[in-house]
């Protein structure tokens, strides 16, 4: 598992993978037929205002916020667009293909896509890189009775994003930051 | 709202109103059980609950000119406190309780206690509507009476005691089989 | 029954204290933004040409208001800082939520590889 997303990530830290000039923002729509056959929608939208100012109301002195205010230096925005149905297949994946389709798009790269049979959820990974910089990342997590868009954008720290492990639960990568490529598994 | 009793924390409120930063104090130690308690029990989580708990404060910070009492300033947090709350909740539709652990476990020494029924309780609470969560919040934790509620939530009295007695009806039915843990291990039907 | 069930829900519902980190960061937080003392205005006790009183009640109202309208401003950027800090922990909260799926059907497909190969 370590050797499978440390082989995704040091490939697309490889300087031929930059690419120049493509937009890291994603057009989502505004799933409002969705939202009013969902029980549960959670519509976030933080540009770099609102970034600006929450962190300005983060407590360096909590553990959580000072990751947290980590996380958000370099960002440009964060999207967030989940909907959770009281039925399976509520939604089409065609409702989500809108999405899907940007992230075909030159700049775009799938670090990671799984298929769950045990939680029959699916979740796709993509990353934008320029200049050996990840300055965007997707997730598209499609499960029976929910999906979820998370689209952040800027200059993503993956560094800092090692450093929120333990936080929010976010998992162990096992990413060795130290090294600039991911450390092999043992 | 006048307020004739000698409330010692009414000295307090004005001397916060001056700018006196231990006045301040003084007044969010005393208030802030009901406020987090009232954030935690509607909103499900300690993190929503903190949240909601400082942003309550704050606003309290910058409307105490308008506060008169003691008293006065216990109605305004819990009105406060509980409207915010069920506007988050109306925005979410539905309220993940991820966890009814986040509360401490409080034992009573003064009245036959049963923990396991207590903690159902709550947990039942948690299913409530977020305006019927409040009602019974204001009730049981609060100690305020129908009349009071009626005024915090800005309620119809009527509607306050619908919400009231619909709410211990469905919950005196769904308790109704469990057994109740007593010392003395007696049992009811 | 019905007393019962009413006791059982107010030692249920019975408040309970944040944690004492909590109450230090909140009383720091509130009371760092403590607005000014207000100054006690002093006018003279003497009458005044009703011009002159006119115009100083006029020219008080406009201070007065510029003033209350930039501490609501402050009190709004409050709140709306607040609330941003809010989504913001949200937003990682459901991202790192969608990850840890990833991560756990990543772990379950690189264990049955593991068990395929040393089962073979």
């Amino acid at each position: 598992m370590r050797q499978c997303i440390s082989l995704w990530l040091f490939a697309l830290l490889t300087p031929a993978l930059a690419l120049a000039a493509p937009n890291p923002k994603l057009a989502i729509p505004s799933f409002s037929a969705l939202a009013q056959k969902a029980t549960e929608s959670v519509t976030i939208t933080l540009d770099p205002g609102l970034l600006g100012l929450a962190a300005k109301f983060l407590d360096s002195n909590d553990p959580q916020d000072a990751a947290t205010k980590e996380v958000l230096k370099g960002l440009q925005g964060i999207y967030v667009r989940s909907y959770t149905f009281d039925k399976d297949s509520a939604y089409q994946q065609s409702d989500i293909d809108a999405v899907r389709s940007q992230l075909a798009a030159p700049g775009w790269n799938r670090l990671v896509e799984t298929r769950s049979r045990k939680t029959h959820a699916d979740v796709d990974i993509y990353i934008m890189v320029d200049h050996n910089q990840a300055v965007g990342l997707a997730l598209i997590a499609s499960e029976p009775r929910q999906f979820t868009i998370v689209n952040i954008v800027g200059a993503i720290d993956l560094d800092k994003l090692h450093k929120l492990e333990g936080q929010f639960g976010v998992p162990k990568l096992d990413i060795d930051p130290s090294k600039g490529t991911p450390a092999p598994s043992k | 709202m006048n307020d004739d009793s000698t409330d010692p924390l009414d000295e307090q409120l004005a001397k916060a109103r001056r700018g006196e930063r231990a006045a301040l104090t003084l007044l969010v130690q005393t208030h802030q059980r009901s406020v987090y308690s009232l954030a935690l029990r509607m909103l499900g989580t300690r993190d929503l609950a903190e949240d909601l708990t400082q942003e309550v404060f704050m606003q309290m910070n910058g409307n105490l000119s308008a506060i008169d009492s003691n008293r006065h300033l216990g109605f305004w947090l819990r009105q406060v406190t509980s409207n915010r709350a069920i506007d988050q909740l109306r925005r979410r539709a539905r309220v993940q309780l991820t966890s009814l652990d986040e509360e401490p476990q409080l034992f009573s020494a003064e009245e036959a206690s049963d923990p396991l029924l207590q903690r159902h309780l709550r947990a039942l609470l948690a299913d409530l509507s977020p305006q019927a969560r409040a009602v019974l919040l204001l009730r049981y934790q609060e100690d305020l009476d129908p009349v009071e509620i009626a005024r915090t939530l800005d309620m119809p009295l009527n509607t306050v005691k619908s919400h009231l007695k619909r709410s211990l009806e469905s919950m005196r039915e769904k308790t109704a089989n469990m057994q109740p843990m007593r010392c003395e291990g007696s049992s009811y039907e | 029954m019905s007393k019962d069930i009413e006791s059982q829900m107010r030692a249920a519902l019975r408040a309970v204290a944040p944690s004492e980190e909590f109450t230090q960061k909140l009383v720091a937080n509130v009371t760092s933004r403590l607005p000014a003392a207000p100054k006690p205005r002093r006018f003279a006790a003497g009458l005044r040409p009703l011009a002159w009183w006119f115009s100083a009640s006029l020219a008080a109202s406009v201070v007065l208001a510029v003033g209350v309208h930039q501490h609501l401003q402050q009190q709004r950027l409050q709140q709306s800082g607040l609330e941003a800090r809010r989504e913001v922990l949200e937003a990682l909260r459901v991202t790192s939520q969608k990850l840890n799926l990833a991560y756990e059907a990543v772990k379950s497909q690189s264990t049955s590889l593991t068990d395929a190969q040393s089962g073979a």
